[in-house]
């Protein structure tokens, strides 16, 4: 389980279009995680695939948790912590339907410092468009990747 | 004859958008729009309530949501025949605004400056400036605009709750009143988006930029260090040497619905509207009985000639294996391919610089840009307007709020400029519930397919002629295409056919 930090808001932006076989990932991660008692200094957003206009879910926090599909590279349902460093730039440069790698690369060029970022993604098994649902490894890995950021969800009782 | 066919993917939203072209020598002899994605927004909208409008529709769009929740109202208000009160226009003017203004920076200076970073250009004399402000993620212009293109949404986020996709317009007006804490902070943002306007993007007060009224004036002034320095001044020399000014015409008719309603007169609008007849050089009233949508090489429910709107149809009957190419309709004004945008919004509007450019040198992907640029000062200015009008008494109402009797059966239209151009929603409603909806988005209309009479649309023409140093990087492509601000994610819509390159810089 990840630990988090002490002091200040924290902000957990699951990514995903869940029409897309397990480019759903992020929101199936998202319904989860909806679910538990959420802490106050805790924001939790199904962030769709909004390119630049992600930007502002960047805001206001010390520290941002991303969720998302990684693409198949053989090990289907792999969960890896990676650093926002690893993410490389979608291969079309310009557009406001980027993805997460773009969003990266713009949020590191603002002026101000981007939180603490983490990244964490599941591995598709394949990425099938308009075919709802997600694979049998990466439907597994929503529940380990509950369990890794249940930390989050700690309320501090008074 | 070397004859090739390249199949350009420009991949700007999701992969909705794919060029066909034939170059023959070089030159392309032939061209073709293709939207790759049947969205059906029209058929998701039957059968609902009509407020459901409100909330679907700004979901066409990831980028113009106001544009369409301020269309989609429109719409119903017209139906039901609504007062609006004039702080609600103002209100909805300034979000519109905010929206177009995050667009025309992000347009410019994230989407059509990158092209001119390509290396083919590395022996240019301004390609070390240009990279100093342009360059992706690196570019001081460019990183400018992500930060400031950021702020400017903020100010729907005041009025909206958020951006996108917010539903804060109703029939009757708007959910929140404006107060002093609010006119505050938009005006903090406009404020600075002005002073790196002004500082950054022309080198020049507002002013004296809005006061230029004529070609050669902008010729002069482009020799002047202050605006040569400036991100326009770098963007139109860049452009211009590589003869942007003589490229990409596309069809001479423009279209325009006008720019912001009128607080006091809603059906007016603040930056009039109308048709430019290419051929004769005259601007006609507008008149939406003339529009109306194709579907000839389309894959829809066939029907002969076109549809006005509200009589309209969008059902998906895909044809493989035939001439149909697209999903995207074919939007005709009367029987004519027109182009919309900023440089009709301007044109069609009156301002004498682009009048004045435009008649020595014609339609061209350069003026299409340098007006979308030009554009943020005219919102710059209604913007200040709209805050200046909404702080003179706040306890003006901000919605008349109908009973459920006014939701009578009826038609309706909303008619808006958005940050692309023209832009319309036709609603028909009866027995309580939508029995039609058509979108006629601005993409629609330039990057339209043929139609019944095989004409091709905008960009289809504008493409034709131009040529292609190295079809391995088609970056002329690339440049006139980006002038027009593809969006097919609005329209909706694959060719499985040729050479499929992916378009970068």
């Amino acid at each position: 389980m990840i630990k988090r930090g002490s002091g200040g808001v924290r902000h957990i932006l699951c990514f995903g279009n869940p029409l897309h076989g397990d480019d759903g990932f992020g929101p199936a991660v998202y319904r989860r995680l909806a679910e538990l008692p959420q802490p106050g200094d805790l924001r939790l957003f199904d962030a769709g695939t909004p390119g630049l206009s992600a930007l502002v879910l960047f805001q206001d926090c010390c520290e941002a948790v991303i969720v998302d599909a990684s693409a198949p590279a053989g090990q289907p349902g792999k969960l890896r912590e990676l650093p926002a460093s690893a993410i490389a730039t979608e291969p079309t440069a310009v557009g406001h339907g980027h993805g997460v790698g773009f969003l990266l690369r713009a949020l590191a060029a603002l002026p101000e410092a981007p939180p603490a970022l983490r990244v964490v993604t599941a591995e598709a098994a394949s990425v099938v468009s308009f075919r709802p649902g997600l694979s049998a490894p990466v439907a597994l890995a929503v529940e380990r990747t509950v369990d890794l950021l249940r930390g989050y969800f700690e309320i501090e009782s008074t | 004859m070397a004859k090739i066919e390249l199949n350009l993917s420009l991949n700007r939203v999701e992969g909705d958008l794919e060029i066909a072209v034939e170059l023959e020598d070089g030159v392309v002899s032939q061209a073709r729009t293709v939207g790759t994605l049947y969205r059906g927004f029209e058929q998701i909208m039957l059968g609902r309530a009509p407020r459901d409008g409100l909330v679907i529709t700004p979901r066409v769009c990831g980028i113009c949501g106001t544009a369409h929740l301020y269309s989609a109202v429109l719409a119903l208000e017209q139906a039901w025949q609504l007062p609006v009160p004039p702080n609600a226009v103002r209100i909805r003017n300034l979000c519109l605004i905010a929206e177009g203004i995050q667009n025309d920076l992000r347009q410019t200076f994230l989407f059509f400056t990158p092209d001119f970073c390509n290396p083919r250009y590395i022996d240019r004399p301004w390609f070390a400036e240009l990279m100093d402000a342009f360059e992706p993620f690196r570019g001081s212009v460019y990183r400018q605009t992500l930060a400031l293109s950021r702020k400017a949404v903020e100010i729907v986020a005041q009025f909206g709750g958020q951006w996108p996709h917010s539903s804060y317009m109703l029939p009757g007006g708007v959910t929140t009143p404006p107060d002093l804490r609010r006119i505050i902070a938009c005006r903090a943002v406009l404020d600075e988006i002005q002073r790196w306007y002004e500082q950054t993007v022309i080198g020049a007060g507002l002013d004296d930029w809005l006061a230029l009224d004529s070609a050669d004036a902008y010729f002069s002034w482009l020799e002047t260090p202050a605006h040569a320095a400036s991100a326009l001044g770098l963007l139109s020399r860049s452009a211009r040497g590589l003869g942007l000014q003589r490229m990409a015409a596309g069809t001479p008719h423009m279209l325009s619905y006008g720019a912001w309603c009128d607080p006091e007169q809603p059906q007016d609008r603040l930056v009039p509207g109308g048709f430019f007849d290419g051929d004769s050089g005259q601007i006609a009233p507008l008149d939406q009985r003339m529009i109306n949508e194709h579907v000839r090489h389309s894959w829809f429910k066939p029907y002969p000639g076109g549809l006005h709107p509200s009589n309209g149809e969008t059902i998906p009957d895909f044809q493989p294996n035939s001439d149909r190419y697209t999903w995207a309709k074919a939007p005709r004004y009367g029987d004519r391919a027109v182009q919309t945008g900023p440089l009709a919004e301007l044109l069609i509007g009156g301002d004498a610089l682009i009048e004045s450019l435009h008649a020595l040198e014609g339609g061209n992907a350069w003026l299409r840009q340098f007006a979308r640029v030009r554009r943020i000062a005219y919102e710059l200015v209604c913007a200040r307007r709209m805050l200046d009008e909404l702080s003179v008494d706040f306890s003006q109402p901000h919605i008349f709020n109908p009973g459920k009797s006014a939701e009578v059966d009826g038609e309706g239209f909303g008619l808006i400029m958005a940050a692309r151009g023209a832009l319309g929603h036709w609603v028909k409603i009866k027995d309580g519930a939508i029995a039609r909806y058509q979108i006629v988005t601005p993409t629609a209309w330039n990057a339209s397919p043929r139609d019944s009479n095989g004409l091709p649309g905008h960009w289809e023409q504008s493409l034709v002629g131009v040529a292609v140093q190295d079809p391995e990087d088609p970056i002329e492509i690339g440049h006139i295409i980006r002038s027009h601000d593809p969006c097919l994610v609005c329209t909706v819509h694959m060719l499985d056919t040729g050479k499929k390159r992916h378009f970068a810089p």
